[in-house]
This record gives C-alpha cells, structure tokens and sequence, in this order.
C-alpha cells in the first residue's frame, strides 16, 4: 500500500468507468423520457373520480386542445380539416375501435373541444376520452 | 501505519471505499434532479352523437336525462341548478338506473373545465351513458 503510493503513475480506471457507465445510464434514460410527447403548458381539469389509466392502449391518439384552442398531436400544430384527414386515414387502416383521447386545457372554450369532437365523429369515430387529472403529483 | 503493518496480511486487504461514494453520490444527484412527481391520470368515457340531421336525437329527448354545461353554471333538465345539488340528484338517478343515456349539452363559450366536472360526477355516480352535445 505504502509502495504504491510512493510510485504514483498507476492510474486508477475505476472512477473514469464508473462515469462512462453513469452517462450511458443518464442518456438511456433522458432517451425514453422524449417518447413521450404531450405539451406542457396543457393544464388538465381536475376528475378525481374518473378511472386512473394505468396501461394506455398504445394505438391511441391523443389530440391536445391549448386554452387558446390551437389543435396538436405530439406537439405537432395542425387545423380541424388536417385533423380530420389524420383521422380519416387512421380509421382506414385501424378500423372504428381506434381509441382518440382529447387532452384539453380546463380553460379551453367548448366550441374548440367540439370542434375536435366533430373531427373524431365525422369520420366515424363515436367513442372519445377525455384526460383529466386524478391526482395531482407532490 | 506501523501498528497496521504489525497485523495479518488478510486484515490488510482494506476495500476501497471511494469509487462506489462516488458513484452512489451521482446517483442520489441524478435522481434528485429528474425527480418529477407524476399526476395520476383519469379518463373519461363518452359517446359523441352523430351530427347527422337524419339519426336526430329530438324524439329521444322526452325520457332523457339532460345536463346542460353553461359558462355561469349547470342545468338539469332545463331547470337551473348548483353543482352540489346536481350531483345529490344525480345520485339520485343513479340508484333509478345506472345504465340510462345522460345528455350533456355544452355551450360553445362554456369553459372545459365545466364539461370535465360533469363527467366527473357522472363517474362519481357511476351513470356510463353518456352523451356530449354542443349546443
């Protein structure tokens, strides 16, 4: 032990390891972390009594509706009649059964809800979810 | 040193305790930075009535039961009325029949949050029928 000291020129890869491995960890991570692609500025109305969604169908898509009304997927902008082509070919190719959650600001105006919803319904699609909170994290 | 040295050259064997600190301290920072408390989402179920003027809901409306969302507040069956009073109706209600179609009539300035809160006693109560119409 002594000896090893006195020589000094043995570099120790341990700690240099353990940072590689520690920023493959961190990236892996911060990777998945980017699938999942909602707006942030999208505050939900409260719905404590709704049922929690635990595993989401993976089909879903979830159109977001900000306070000012503007219409996204995945942070992607688009009008109603783009919407509405979207949807027009999901149901073509997935049939009637597609799953369409509407994530709405609790301040959007019902008009730009229904505007969504007419959307969904004109081509077909009856059966809408709407995401609200449960419960509030912290 | 010299009292360490007098011992056995098993005990000597110390391990090194630095890497694995290191590593546990990143870890306790990584988390602690990308700590987010998660909300727990809930979903909300409803059926959107076709907009086609043939399939018109009109002669079914006598029987229904209809809750219109308003900006200043709620209506059931036409008749005014507070959101602590409409859910205690419409528990009401859902003792009758929990499987009856519920209207829900929204007007196009009412805020979002009008319309989640109906649905949410509708879940509340267990009432599953339901219908959104924009007025």
């Amino acid at each position: 032990m002594a000896r090893k000291i006195r020589e000094g020129l043995n570099m120790d890869m341990t700690p240099m390891i353990d940072m590689v491995f520690q920023l493959m960890i961190f990236f892996l991570v911060t990777i998945k972390m980017e699938q999942d692609l909602t707006n942030p500025d999208i505050k939900l109305a409260w719905a404590p009594s709704g049922p929690a969604i635990e595993q989401k169908d993976p089909r879903t898509i979830v159109i977001e509706v900000d306070r000012r009304g503007h219409i996204s997927i995945a942070n992607t902008p688009m009008t109603v009649a783009y919407l509405r082509g979207i949807l027009a070919n999901s149901v073509r190719m997935q049939g009637y059964g597609l799953p369409v959650m509407i994530r709405g600001d609790h301040r959007a105006k019902h008009a730009d809800i229904r505007a969504v919803m007419d959307a969904c319904s004109s081509v077909g699609l009856w059966r809408i979810q709407f995401a609200a909170v449960k419960q509030r994290g912290r | 040193m010299a009292r360490r040295s007098r011992r056995t050259s098993f005990e000597d064997v110390k391990l090194d305790m630095t890497p694995m600190i290191d590593c546990v301290f990143q870890l306790l920072v990584f988390f602690l930075v990308t700590m987010k408390f998660e909300d727990i989402m809930s979903r909300l179920d409803v059926n959107r009535p076709t907009p086609n003027p043939e399939k018109t809901q009109q002669e079914q409306v006598v029987d229904m039961i209809r809750i219109g969302v308003f900006v200043d507040g709620f209506t059931l069956n036409a008749r005014p009325v507070g959101l602590a009073s409409l859910e205690s109706m419409m528990f009401k209600l859902a003792d009758l029949d929990k499987t009856q179609t519920i209207l829900i009539e929204c007007a196009p300035d009412s805020p979002h949050e009008r319309l989640i809160q109906v649905l949410d006693l509708c879940a509340k109560t267990g009432l599953s029928n339901l219908s959104v119409l924009s007025l």
